[in-house]
């Protein structure tokens, strides 16, 4: 059968947020900018990245978003994401260890309600013409800055974004665990775009993938796009394995 | 209605000094059995890097060898794919001629152009440009085996004139078919007047329709070969057995294998952003098939079960108006290797005879001069 995850959350999940509900509120995000790069990764971080729960890509990969959300019950803010390419079971999706956003207001309200594991950060997110470019500087250090060159317009029908496992942990009876938490958002498309991916700047620890190397660029989105923050419906135990990690949320 | 193989050759982990000669000894095991038992047709895929899921990188290779240890049973490319990164037109076209002149005229020539990011990345092949690369391929690649010298000067690839040899056994050339996975290939296929080579299965209901145009629009094609192969081949699952309920349920675990090491891969649409790739390919599709079933009821496509399930089965697909049904026998060798060999010989023995073979509708002639 396929290969699995070896990734021991135990340490990393100490730092994950609280989720303290499983019923949370939609939101809505009109005319949030999604960038979305796609980078192969060296196979020696194949397993390493992810737990037991899940399975690595073929070949591994790291999909690095940035979403520039200009209103949402918080305020705006502009989040980052740099996520393993994954498969729970056999349904694609992308594990996050840890992401960046420049509003403490969004941290808080984002990793309560989906389990966004974020610690604030400047985070931009420009438009051109000729390029598209996000970066992230943390602690005074440049951690990310990608970036999409030469947009062309293409259909938002031809862009595939993957769901979240976020590493949080979830309070359900009063018990703490570990747990990935899905979200996978709606998106209705104002316009997208596609062009050539360019990193330029990765620090790999910064984003609790120690030993993750970028080795082949694949693809650049970039979208306007309404977004629909979802109901939780799954959670992931990340020691089990794939075939029995995935539990429905139950609802009210 | 026709039956034959379908192979992927997957092989399971832990791959030790002896694992990939034993699934190959065994799918050799099962084309000659297939030969015996009056099985029609073995193809075999072109995959590259599909760990697990395909190590079938060589299929010319495979097909040779089976072409080899048996007498009749013809044997299928599927497929080439059509993108120079990949093949070169000119070879593909010499290393079919020789297939076909060393199986004695047996062979069918696939076309397509690969679905997976995990490919075509490996290629460095660009996921827009396969579909244009692969209409020019079909055109030119019969044209190599008809025309004593040929030239070209086309839009990707250009050559001066030269004879292309050997020539293919089969007079005018090989029955050419196009991968059908893609919504709207089946009618790429019609207007060239290539046979469908179907890799997804969809519903009853929506295969009739699509396979209803195929035969509308195919009457008014522009054949890229020297005739029109009209012919409607699906993919589907085979385990048969006495016992139904035994029969169904190591056939659902056969299938739900085989679309588990699927859904590992990269389809080219989920890394890639492209109008070139509309739907996620072979992969999910039959996932779907496999598992779109109510708890304890068996998927109704699939021909698993008993004798008299399967012909049922295989009754609606023939009304739908399939020509052909490939079955895959094994998913990293999940299935034991006699019980797959039981099932093929069941199989045989109490449902083949219920289905006559239909003649082919275009008589394609054997040996010659060229």
């Amino acid at each position: 059968m396929p290969l699995t995850g070896t990734r021991d959350l135990a340490t990393l999940v100490r730092h994950a947020p609280a989720v303290p509900k499983l019923e949370v509120d939609r939101w809505e995000l009109p005319r949030a900018q999604v960038l979305q790069l796609m980078f192969e990764i060296h196979d020696s971080a194949m397993t390493s990245l992810i737990p037991r729960a899940l399975h690595p890509t073929i070949p591994p990969t790291l999909v690095m978003v940035a979403t520039r959300v200009p209103e949402s019950p918080v305020g705006p803010f502009v989040l980052a994401e740099v996520r393993v390419g994954c498969r729970s079971g056999a349904r694609p999706r992308a594990f996050l260890a840890r992401g960046y956003c420049d509003s403490a207001a969004a941290i808080e309200a984002l990793g309560e309600r989906w389990g966004y594991p974020l610690q604030q950060a400047a985070v931009t997110l420009e438009k051109r013409y000729d390029r598209i470019r996000a970066t992230v500087d943390a602690d005074g250090r440049s951690v990310l800055d990608m970036s999409l060159v030469n947009p062309e317009p293409i259909s938002g029908n031809d862009l595939q974004y993957l769901p979240n496992l976020n590493l949080a942990r979830v309070i359900r009876d009063g018990v703490e665990s570990p747990r990935l938490v899905q979200v996978d958002p709606d998106f209705v498309f104002h316009s997208s775009d596609r062009g050539k991916p360019q990193l330029d700047a990765f620090e790999a620890d910064a984003w609790e993938l120690p030993g993750a190397v970028v080795n082949h660029p694949v693809s650049a989105s970039f979208a306007v796009t309404d977004i629909t923050m979802p109901a939780l419906r799954y959670l992931v135990d990340p020691a089990k394995g794939p075939l029995e990690a995935v539990e429905k949320v139950a609802t009210g | 209605m026709k039956f034959g193989l379908f192979f992927e050759i997957s092989v399971p982990r832990p791959w030790g000094p002896e694992t990939e000669y034993h699934v190959y000894q065994n799918c050799l095991e099962q084309v000659r059995l297939a030969d015996e038992l009056g099985f029609d047709q073995v193809w075999a895929v072109e995959h590259h890097f599909l760990e697990e899921y395909s190590h079938c990188s060589a299929p010319e290779v495979f097909l040779t060898a089976c072409a080899m240890i048996t007498k009749t049973i013809r044997i299928g490319r599927g497929i080439v794919v059509c993108v120079p990164q990949f093949n070169n037109p000119i070879k593909a076209a010499e290393v079919a001629a020789t297939m076909d002149i060393v199986s004695g005229g047996r062979l069918e020539f696939g076309t397509g152009r690969s679905a997976t990011w995990t490919e075509l990345g490996g290629f460095h092949a660009d996921p827009d440009e396969t579909k244009k690369t692969w209409d020019e391929w079909t055109r030119i690649i019969p044209k190599m085996w008809t025309q004593e010298r040929f030239g070209y000067d086309g839009r990707a690839f250009s050559m001066p004139q030269r004879a292309i040899l050997p020539k293919p056994y089969q007079k005018p050339h090989p029955p050419m078919w196009v991968a059908v996975t893609s919504p709207g290939t089946e009618l790429d296929a019609a207007d060239r007047g290539m046979g469908s080579l179907g890799l997804t299965f969809g519903g009853f209901e929506e295969q009739e329709k699509k396979i209803a145009e195929y035969r509308r629009r195919i009457k008014y094609c522009d054949p890229v070969g020297e005739f029109v192969n009209e012919q409607v081949n699906t993919v589907n699952f085979l385990f048969c057995h006495e016992d139904n309920t035994y029969g169904a349920k190591t056939g659902q675990r056969l299938a739900g294998t085989f679309n588990y090491l699927a859904e590992q891969l990269l389809a080219a649409r989920q890394a890639y952003p492209t109008r070139s790739y509309p739907n996620l390919g072979l992969l999910p599709a039959l996932r779907r098939e496999a598992t779109s079933a109510p708890e304890g009821q068996i998927p109704e496509g699939l021909a698993i079960g008993n004798p008299d399930r399967i012909v049922e089965v295989i009754k609606k697909w023939e009304s739908v108006g399939v020509d052909r049904i490939n079955f895959l026998l094994n998913a990293i060798e999940t299935v034991p290797q006699e019980e797959v060999l039981a099932s093929m010989r069941l199989f045989a023995r109490e449902v083949m005879p219920k289905f006559a073979a239909k003649p082919d509708p275009v008589a394609v002639s054997a040996g010659g001069a060229n």
